[in-house]
C-alpha cells in the first residue's frame, strides 16, 4: 500500500472548504487561524458526548482539533475532554467509558497523551503513522480530504460526522 | 554521515550540575531535608536520572504523598520531562547562565494542563521512540526505523538509558546516512524554539535550490527575513552561521535525532 501526504496548502484549503460546509449544516467545526505562525492554523470544534462505564452516564465536554502534522504530512486529529466537575479525563476513564472504539491491545499505541505541536500543553493525539496509510486508500476519490479523514476515523471516536458532508 | 566523532563524543559527554531542593510545601519533618547535588548527562530525560534523589526526599514528605507523581519546576516553570535536560537548561538559563541549576522537587499539585503524566520509564521510552521514528520520517520517509528490528531499537534505547556511547551509536549511524541517491536527508528534523518557549516546526532542506549545501545562515535568512541578528544556540553552543545544516543535523541532533535550537 502507498503512503500519501498532502502539503500545508492542500490542508489549508480543505479546511476552508470544510468550515463553509460545516457552518452550512450547523455543525460546529471552526477554522482558527494563527496570525504568526500560519502552519498552526487548525479547525476546531466544542461539544458535549454522553458516555457509559458500566452502569453509569457520564456527560463529558469535549474540545476536538484537527491539524496539520508537518513531519508526517497528514492531518491530525487530537482532542481533550472534562468531566462534569471540569477535570481533564485520563486516558484510561476515556478507554472505560467507550469514548473511543479500539480494542485495549491497540488502544494506547493508537492514542496516547502527548504535547500538542500547536498549543504545546498536554492532548491527546491519534499516531500520524495509522493515517498515511489510511489516506492512501481514499485519496483520489475524495472530495475534501478532511471530510475523508474524519470518515475514516468516525468508527473509532465518538465524532458524529453528518452524511451531508458527503454531498 | 557521523563522521565527526570527536564532536560526537563530546556532545554525548556533555553534563550539567543540578542542585533540587524540595519545594517547602512539602516538607512535613521537622528536619530540613539537604539539597540534592548531582551531575546528569545533558541528553537524558529527568525520569532516568531521579530515582535516587526521589528516595533522598520521600523520608521527608507526607507519607500518603509517597506515591504521588514527582514533578519539577524552575523558577515556577514546570519542567516538560519529556524535553532533553540539556535542552530545557538552554531554554531557561542559555542567556543567563546559573550553575549549578536549581531546581524545586514536587509531590502534589501536579499541573495538569501543563506536563505530561510520566508514570514510569516505558513512558519516556515510548516517547523516545515516536520521536526518532518522526525524525525519521522527515530524513527518510521512515525508511530506516521501519527497516530495523525491534531488538535495534532497544539497542538504540537502552543506549541512551545506560549512557552508553557505543552501544547507541552503532545503531544510530544508520539513522544518520543519507537518503537514497542524494547527498543529505530529505528534512532535516528541527525543532526552533523562542525565548517564551514556543516551539516552531518547518520543513527545512539540507541543501539549497542550487545543489549547494544550506547554512545555517541560509535557513535563518529563510525562516526569518524580517529579523536581524538571529542566533540559534543548542548544546550550550552558540552556532556560527557557516555551519551547514547537514553536518549540523548528523552531529549536534540529540538522541531523539532532533535538532532542539534555541532562537535569540
Amino acid at each position: 500500500m502507498s503512503i500519501t501526504t498532502i502539503t500545508f496548502d492542500e490542508f489549508l484549503a480543505s479546511a476552508k472548504e470544510f468550515v463553509e460546509k460545516s457552518e452550512k449544516l450547523g455543525d460546529g467545526w471552526a477554522l482558527k487561524d494563527n496570525k504568526t505562525d500560519n502552519l498552526k492554523t487548525y479547525l476546531r470544534k466544542d461539544t458535549f458526548v454522553q458516555c457509559e462505564d458500566g452502569s453509569m452516564n457520564h456527560l463529558l465536554k469535549v474540545e476536538y482539533v484537527i491539524f496539520y502534522n508537518l513531519s508526517y504530512g497528514v492531518p491530525s486529529f487530537s482532542f481533550n475532554a472534562w468531566n462534569s466537575s471540569g477535570t481533564l479525563v485520563t486516558l484510561d476513564d476515556i478507554r472505560k467509558m467507550s469514548f473511543i472504539q479500539i480494542n485495549e491491545k491497540d488502544f494506547y499505541s493508537v492514542i496516547t497523551q502527548q504535547e500538542h505541536p500547536i498549543f504545546q500543553r498536554p492532548y491527546f493525539i491519534m499516531h500520524p503513522c495509522h493515517t498515511e496509510t489510511l489516506l492512501a486508500a481514499f485519496k483520489n476519490k475524495s472530495m475534501n480530504i478532511i471530510v475523508t479523514f474524519l470518515g475514516l476515523i468516525t468508527p473509532l471516536i465518538r465524532l458524529n460526522l453528518p452524511l451531508e458532508y458527503g454531498l | 554521515m557521523a563522521n565527526d566523532r570527536e564532536v560526537l563524543r563530546e556532545i554525548w559527554d556533555g553534563k550539567l550540575p543540578i542542585c533540587f531542593q524540595l519545594a517547602q510545601e512539602e516538607i512535613m519533618e521537622i528536619q530540613q531535608p539537604d539539597a540534592f547535588y548531582v551531575m546528569v548527562p545533558r541528553l537524558s530525560y529527568f525520569p532516568l536520572v531521579t530515582d535516587k534523589m526521589k528516595r533522598h526526599f520521600l523520608r521527608y514528605i507526607s507519607q500518603e504523598n509517597s506515591d504521588s507523581e514527582m514533578w519539577l519546576d524552575y523558577n515556577g516553570q514546570p519542567l516538560k520531562w519529556h524535553y532533553p535536560i540539556g535542552f530545557l537548561y538552554d531554554l531557561y538559563c542559555g542567556n543567563d547562565p546559573q550553575l549549578p541549576w536549581h531546581l524545586t522537587v514536587h509531590f502534589t499539585k501536579f499541573p495538569e494542563d501543563v506536563l505530561l503524566h510520566c508514570t514510569n520509564k516505558d513512558v519516556v521510552e515510548a516517547h523516545f521512540m515516536s520521536t526518532v521514528k518522526e525524525a525519521d520520517v522527515l530524513k527518510h520517509r521512515g525508511q530506516v526505523m521501519s527497516t530495523m528490528q525491534k531488538k535495534d531499537h532497544n539497542q538504540l534505547w537502552l543506549g541512551l538509558q545506560n549512557d552508553k556511547f557505543d552501544q547507541f551509536w552503532a545503531i544510530n549511524r544508520r539513522l544518520m546516512e543519507s537518503h537514497g541517491d542524494s547527498e543529505g536527508f530529505k528534512h532535516i528534523p528541527i525543532k526552533l524554539y523562542s525565548d517564551d518557549g514556543t516551539c516552531s516546526q518547518r520543513l527545512v532542506s539540507p541543501k539549497n535550490n542550487d545543489g549547494s549545501r544550506k547554512t545555517l545562515q541560509q535557513m535563518i535568512a529563510e525562516l526569518y527575513p524580517d529579523k536581524l541578528d538571529v542566533q540559534l544556540r543548542t548544546h550550550g553552543i552558540v552556532i556560527p552561521t557557516d555551519t551547514p545544516l547537514q553536518w549540523l543535523s548528523e552531529h549536534l541532533s540529540y538522541p531523539d535525532n532532533f535538532l532542539h535550537m534555541c532562537v535569540f
